[in-house]
């Protein structure tokens, strides 16, 4: 993705998006940059190799597994060695990696003739034990259930029971680009209003990849993962990026439109935490809505492309969402197809990957810079807001970046809490020599009481001294001294006679 | 077949509008669908993603018209905006020669990604500028008809020949659609099942489960 600085503009060519199949239709990333069709026999192919090594890995782990349920079985009755081969089995998962997990589960869904084993793990208390986890999946299973009561009774039934076959089937073909509700449409509907299969398809989504999510997003078999990092680190080193640069027509000064634009930015971040496409979509439609709220403070005029799309961009590279690509990907695959291609949700999800691809390709002249300019601010050795002449004064470098106000305010506030622990630092050490100070006067004070005693007491109490000596060299200090202190002292002076 | 009458089925179509900057893009379909022309559109968020539900000879129409950002620096963005749409708008200014050269180059670059499966069509606005017309009529005509696309001539500012333009193309999308949909059978033509035709059809198309992911 690294754009190549001899290009200019930012050019897809034609070809990049031409099946790669040439067959002379159009090619869809989705698709690998398969057209539908071919992408269909490719995958097809491909599907049928990892089921293969699926059932090979399965009917490993399957021989493992009945050697365990043999020495198991050996030691008890049958009737336990059930349960046992199960938490064995669990060890194991626990053991291997999450791929493994998928791996097995997808063996479970695949195998034509159930094995001993799998029919175990198929009954439906171990089932739920595996699987059933997450608080969101059981909540959209719960909302679910209640949605479907609204509906008449074999039409529930039967989206049911599908669902549930899709849940376990989609664990299988995870990259199914997306998957197509058609026979939902002519199984359970008829005669039913628009609106009502609209309203099915969307709480039918809410619940399938609601309980799916872990499996097919951003899965391992692809580069999703690569790309999301790519993208994160390109958005970082375009920090630089001003709002003048991309034609941004907002007015920046204006509180109400910075309120806005932040808005924005927490929408697109939030994204990432949705799990249903279309609850994605609505993250993506908000911050659009707040884009054109911000545009229409700002100007006159309603709003068009050529204003939201550069302010989008701009949202975005302050925004850096997490997993970018990843949630990308994850709408075009999932996502219902007619929400994506005719929708408003759609409009705006399309201009999202207009702002990535742009961001991706982006070069000096799609800012209007020279690449002079563009290498010295990629490089960091220049900050276009501060020109390269005098460092201009820091209210003015701060009223020109908003974000470093609060950076300011915290520097600031660090600095007193230095001072404030210096003067801390200062006054106990302070402390410390009045208290030894003090101390040495009390010895003092002693020796000159002691010595307007007669002759014979001063005698008697010539340990005193040494005594007070010996606490002011203990090694804890005067303060700490006294509990262990009341161990070590010496046994209380008795009274004596004089001249004994 | 069961179920409702024929008029059961509505249409959902994606509609690019595309043209260089300043031709009045924005203007035509705000003029179109808000009747609206340079005022201060107090109520009116944005002009770049518009609605408008037509009903033509009794079949419903949900138009959906995608404003394309048409800046020089975002021309190559434009295939990701037009993917899977089923009709594209493109828009010159009869003043300005230049910008029927940039539709000739959308119209190329649209045939070459959609096929014929797209309808185009070609728009000389600012027909009330008559008198700086630097684009020829004859030649714009010629050329629409030499790629298949119809020609019209508009004034947003005057509201002439707006109408005709989305009625014309709404048709001859619909068109497209029923071709399409009466061939869809289970090896459907190809790109049907992600292009824009959005059958919501009370009728049972007889194609039973087919496909899907729970084969
Ligand atoms: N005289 C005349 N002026 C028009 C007409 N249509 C649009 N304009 C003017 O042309 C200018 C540009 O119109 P827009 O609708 O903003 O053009 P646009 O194609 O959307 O431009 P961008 O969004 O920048 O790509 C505005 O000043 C309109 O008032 C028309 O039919 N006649
Ligand atoms: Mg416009
Ligand atoms: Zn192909």
């Amino acid at each position: 993705m690294a754009a190549k600085p001899v290009r200019k503009g930012i050019h897809v060519d034609h070809s990049e998006l031409l099946c790669k199949k040439g067959c002379g239709y159009y090619g869809n990333p989705a698709w690998h940059g398969y057209c539908s069709k071919c992408w269909r026999e490719e995958y097809s192919k491909a599907r049928h190799r990892q089921i293969k090594e699926d059932r090979e890995l399965a009917e490993r782990l399957q021989k493992e597994e009945e050697a365990a349920y043999a020495s198991s079985s050996s030691s008890s009755t049958t009737t336990t060695s059930r349960p046992i081969a199960f938490s064995k089995f669990e060890e194991k998962k626990t053991q291997e990696k999450a791929r493994k997990v998928n791996t097995v589960k997808k063996f479970f869904t695949t195998s034509k003739t159930p094995s001993k084993r799998s029919m175990l793990l198929c009954c439906p208390n171990n089932f739920t034990m595996v699987r059933q986890h997450s608080v969101e999946s059981s909540q959209a299973a719960g909302e679910f259930q209640e949605f479907l009561k609204l509906l008449r009774k074999p039409a529930a039934q039967d989206i049911l029971k599908r669902c549930r076959a899709c849940i376990e089937g989609i664990a299988v073909f995870i990259l199914l680009p997306m998957f197509s509700f058609q026979p939902f449409n002519n199984f359970a509907f008829a005669g039913s209003l628009p609106e009502q299969v609209e309203k099915t398809m969307d709480n039918v989504e809410k619940y399938i990849m609601t309980r799916l999510y872990k499996h097919v997003f951003c899965p391992e078999s692809t580069e999703d993962e690569k790309k999301d990092l790519a993208i994160q680190k390109r958005i970082r080193a375009l920090h630089w990026v001003t709002p003048q640069m991309l034609g941004v027509p907002i007015n920046e000064s204006s509180p109400q439109v910075i309120d806005m634009v932040e808005k924005a930015i927490t929408d697109i971040i939030e994204m990432d935490s949705k799990r249903v496409p279309q609850d994605k979509l609505a993250c993506i439609t908000r911050c659009s809505k707040h884009i054109f709220n911000a545009l229409r403070v700002s100007q006159n005029e309603p709003a068009s492309a050529d204003d939201f799309l550069p302010t989008l961009i701009h949202v975005v590279i302050r925004a850096n969402p997490p997993r970018l690509q990843s949630n990308l990907q994850y709408i075009t695959r999932f996502c219902h197809p007619n929400r994506l291609m005719t929708g408003e949700a759609g409009y705006y999800f399309t201009n999202l990957c207009c702002a990535v691809a742009f961001i991706e390709k982006l070069d000096a002249q799609s800012l209007s810079l020279t690449e002079e300019e563009f290498d010295r601010y990629m490089s960091g050795n220049a900050s276009p807001r501060r020109p390269t002449q005098e460092p201009s004064s820091l209210v003015d470098e701060l009223s020109a970046c908003p974000v470093l106000a609060p950076l300011h305010t915290n520097l600031l506030d660090l600095q007193e809490l230095e001072k404030q622990q210096c003067q801390l630092e200062s006054n106990a050490a302070d402390l410390d020599r009045a208290l030894v100070a003090w101390d040495g006067s009390v010895a003092q004070e002693v020796a000159n009481v002691a010595r307007k005693l007669p002759p014979k007491v001063q005698a008697s109490i010539s340990s005193f001294p040494l005594l007070l000596a010996e606490v002011a060299a203990s090694p804890s200090g005067p303060l700490d001294s006294e509990v262990e202190d009341s161990i070590t002292l010496p046994p209380p002076l008795l009274p004596q006679p004089a001249g004994s | 077949m069961a179920g409702g009458q024929g008029t059961g089925r509505s249409f959902s179509f994606k509609v690019v509008l595309l043209g260089e900057g300043c031709v009045g893009k924005t203007s035509v379909v705000l003029r179109y669908c808000e009747n609206k022309f340079n005022e201060r559109h107090i109520t009116t968020l944005q002009a770049s993603f518009l609605t408008k539900k037509l009903n033509i000879g009794g079949k419903r129409v949900n138009l959906a018209i995608w404003d394309t950002a048409g800046q020089e620096r975002f021309h190559a963005l434009g295939p990701i905006y037009y993917r899977d749409s089923n009709g594209a708008i493109l828009v010159y200014d009869i003043t300005d020669e230049d910008s029927f050269q940039k539709v000739k180059n959308w119209v190329k670059e649209l045939r070459k990604m959609l096929g014929n499966e797209i309808c185009l069509c070609i728009v000389g606005n600012k027909t009330d500028l008559e008198a700086d017309r630097h684009v020829s009529v004859q030649e714009a005509e010629e050329y629409a008809e030499s790629v298949g696309a119809q020609h019209f001539h508009t004034s947003a500012k005057l509201d002439r020949g707006i109408e005709e333009v989305f009625l014309d193309l709404c048709k001859r999308m619909l068109e497209v659609a029923q071709v399409e949909s009466s061939r869809a059978d289970g090896t459907s033509r190809h790109g049907t099942a992600r292009r824009g035709v959005q059958i919501v059809d009370d009728e049972p198309q007889g194609q039973g489960g087919s496909g899907g992911c729970c084969s």
